[in-house]
């Protein structure tokens, strides 16, 4: 199939551009995904080993990927120690 | 540490930010305060500490928490029920 693929793109290489943007674009939703699957707090894999994967991070932990009016390291832990 | 507690609880307005719990959906932080609430009391009471710093985490899930969740769970503690581990 791969042979069969670059033949055609040899002789129509204005497809090639075509490839890339959609191969990009499967990329980056693969990597959202990923992103989702592994570092979402509240996903977890392993009932038993990680039942409140949420409670292992820090007060200071930043999900999104730009903060505008928060300073996260100013961040404490709210509730008290038992 | 107590009387720390006590002065934020008396200047409580509303739950504050979590970030551990980032996206829209503020369920599970109001039923991780609900539970943090009855361990705190269990593990203070164990001690023989005054569990009053504990009432942090009710100010919190009474804020965030709907009330028909809130007596839902607490008719289940009374009777034995509730499925979390408290």
């Amino acid at each position: 199939m791969l042979g069969t693929v670059s033949k055609q793109l040899r002789s129509h290489p204005a497809l090639i551009p075509l490839f890339v943007f959609i191969g990009g674009g499967c990329v980056m939703c693969a990597a959202y995904l990923a992103r989702l699957g592994i570092c979402s707090p509240e996903v977890s894999w392993n009932r038993n080993g990680n039942p409140e994967p949420w409670n292992k991070l820090a007060p200071t932990y930043q999900y999104k990927f730009y903060a505008v009016n928060l300073d996260y390291s100013k961040l404490k832990k709210e509730g008290p120690d038992y | 540490m107590a009387d720390h507690i006590e002065e934020k609880i008396k200047n409580y307005r509303t739950a504050p930010f979590d970030a551990r719990f980032p996206n829209t959906n503020q369920t599970r932080n109001c039923y991780q305060n609900y539970l943090d609430f009855h361990r705190c009391n269990k593990a203070l009471s164990d001690k023989g500490q005054e569990t009053s710093p504990c009432d942090w985490y009710q100010r919190v899930y009474k804020s965030l928490c709907p009330m028909s969740w809130v007596e839902r769970w607490d008719g289940q503690i009374e009777d034995g029920n509730f499925a979390g581990r408290v």
